[in-house]
């Protein structure tokens, strides 16, 4: 009787606590919706310039979010440009050739550079650059390629991670498939076990993405601006979303400002769904190309 | 039939970390026969099978010490040489597991896999010896038709008789068959030690199993471990010669 008891309302929990994530979520995009919906629309994104002008670069936008989103993208390439391939050979690493002791410093090391909090490697990124200015050039500052280089140390550890666990929680009858027939180590980790942890791996970059994209401590202080117009190379300072968000709400000069930042706030959202969209399709399709193909 | 030795082991012993798991195991095994090795679950029958191919060496933890000679190409060679590598030696010393592994690709690739790995990529050879290796495990007519299926929707018995073909696709000297039945329904087994009494002719047949009848049926030579150390070897036809050092 009491076990039943249990067991129901354990049920009940299980469906409460889902039932809450969801409503939260719904109260979340109705609220930003109910308070920034009314400007979504042409003029958010590319002001008072005709759309056309500003997508083909003719024309610079300087009322609208459409620095922000370019700068907010590249953000995003840059960053998973760097931390992906070295993410996936450090977590091979892990999985297939480090043992014993220096394993276990390796784990330890990322384990703490998992917990390291942004706005510290927001810091760090700025130390580097007041390094790199005082020895080397004047010219260097803050910029987007200093916000890539953070914001990839900062995910970093995620995607090793996920890779690590990934390649060692394959089933060992799999992992002894290849070797068995005569297989070396390399073509076992290209041919079966990589292919075979695509899903994983996946799930880790699209994580590492949404992270890249959401971030603000680590661009605040390493290139982000309020406005600087579409990044000229990688070497300028950039507009992004999140730190748009957080310049507005921290000084809106009256409610039409404010509504154009839970625009943004919207916009974010819309884009990290596009993006994560996207990445579930890659994975689907890379799987069936390296296994089937 | 008088059968020439065509894997000798001497004094091998096989450490898991700091446990022995085999102790000083001397054998004979002739070759074109179908040896049995038989012994409780733990005794450590997949851990011997494994030496014979090196598989040991991928995982943590495992060292042997001893001689395991294996004539190859003709000549009599110490297989646990570093100057031979693993990958030759698992090339002509073949292996089928007690769990069908069939890896999630298409049974073509499955069965062209050893091919890919060996850097052999002429289609019309691969294609050729595809089509063989599943004519030689009577799967060819079952799956003629789709040959780009996932291997692992085919049924157990199938999948093994696939596994089988990929290790004889590079045509090895040696099978090793670890509980290749034990998954399958009796119909799947019968058809399985069918192709292997058929396989005598062209290689060299190592099996554990648990199943005495089985052994009965099929087995030249029976040999038993328990807990890691050889008991007794019992001959079904005058070709085995077990030996035993002290």
């Amino acid at each position: 009787m009491i076990r039943r008891l249990i067991e129901g309302s354990l049920i009940l929990f299980s469906w409460a606590a889902g039932l809450l994530l969801t409503l939260a979520f719904l109260t979340l995009v109705g609220f930003l919706l109910q308070k920034g919906g009314t400007s979504l629309g042409v003029n958010l994104i590319f002001g008072d310039t005709a759309p056309l002008d500003a997508l083909l670069l003719r024309q610079q936008v300087f009322d609208g979010l459409f620095p922000a989103i370019i700068g907010t993208l590249l953000l995003i390439a840059g960053s998973m440009l760097i931390a992906i391939p070295l993410g996936i050979a450090a977590g091979i690493y892990m999985a297939e050739y480090c043992r014993g002791r220096v394993k276990t410093f390796f784990s330890l090391l990322f384990d703490i550079l998992a917990g390291v909090p942004s706005i510290i490697v927001g810091l760090a990124g700025l130390s580097l650059t007041i390094f790199l200015h005082r020895s080397f050039s004047a010219q260097i500052s803050t910029s987007l390629l200093i916000s890539c280089l953070s914001l990839a140390l900062l995910v970093l550890p995620y995607l090793i991670r996920t890779t690590q666990t990934a390649l060692e929680s394959i089933d060992p009858l799999i992992r002894m498939t290849a070797p068995a027939l005569g297989a070396s180590r390399l073509q076992n980790i290209i041919r079966v076990l990589l292919p075979n942890s695509i899903s994983e791996i996946g799930s880790g970059i699209i994580l590492a993405t949404g992270r890249c994209a959401e971030d603000t401590a680590v661009i605040m202080l390493t290139g982000a601006v309020a406005s600087a117009g579409l990044p000229r190379s990688i070497f300028s300072q950039y507009e992004a979303l999140p730190f748009y968000i957080y310049y507005i709400s921290s000084q809106y000069s009256g409610p039409d400002e404010l509504r154009r930042g839970f625009g943004a706030a919207i916009l974010l959202i819309l884009l990290c769904a596009g993006l994560l969209l996207t990445a579930l399709w890659m994975q689907r399709r890379l799987k069936t190309i390296l296994l089937y193909r | 039939m008088v059968s020439s030795t065509k894997i000798r082991t001497q004094d091998l012993c096989f450490y898991y970390h700091r446990q022995q798991v085999l102790h000083d195991i001397s054998l004979d095994f002739p070759a074109h026969q179908i040896t049995a090795i038989s012994g409780p679950s733990g005794s450590g029958k997949s851990t011997f099978l494994m030496i014979l191919n090196r598989l040991w060496e991928e995982i943590e933890g495992c060292s042997i010490s001893g001689n395991v000679a294996m004539e190859l190409d003709g000549e009599l060679q110490d297989i646990t040489s570093r100057a031979l590598s693993a990958r030759i030696l698992r090339r002509k010393v073949g292996m089928v597991f007690q769990q069908p592994n069939p890896l999630p690709m298409s049974i073509f690739k499955n069965i062209a896999f050893p091919l890919r790995l060996a850097s052999i990529t002429d289609k019309n050879q691969v294609r050729h010896a595809v089509e063989n290796a599943l004519r030689q495990v009577q799967l060819w007519d079952e799956v003629k038709e789709r040959l780009n299926d996932d291997g692992r929707l085919l049924s157990g018995g199938q999948q093994q008789r696939l596994c089988l073909a990929r290790a004889l696709i590079l045509r090895p000297e040696v099978l090793l068959l670890d509980e290749p039945t034990s998954s399958l329904d009796p119909e799947a087994s019968a058809a399985i030690e069918e192709l292997l009494l058929s396989l005598k002719s062209q290689c060299t047949l190592i099996m554990v199993s648990h199943y005495q009848d089985q052994i009965q049926r099929i087995a030249d030579l029976r040999f038993e471990i328990r807990e890691g150390r050889f008991i007794s070897s019992r001959s079904d036809c005058d070709g085995g010669n077990a030996r035993r050092q002290t």
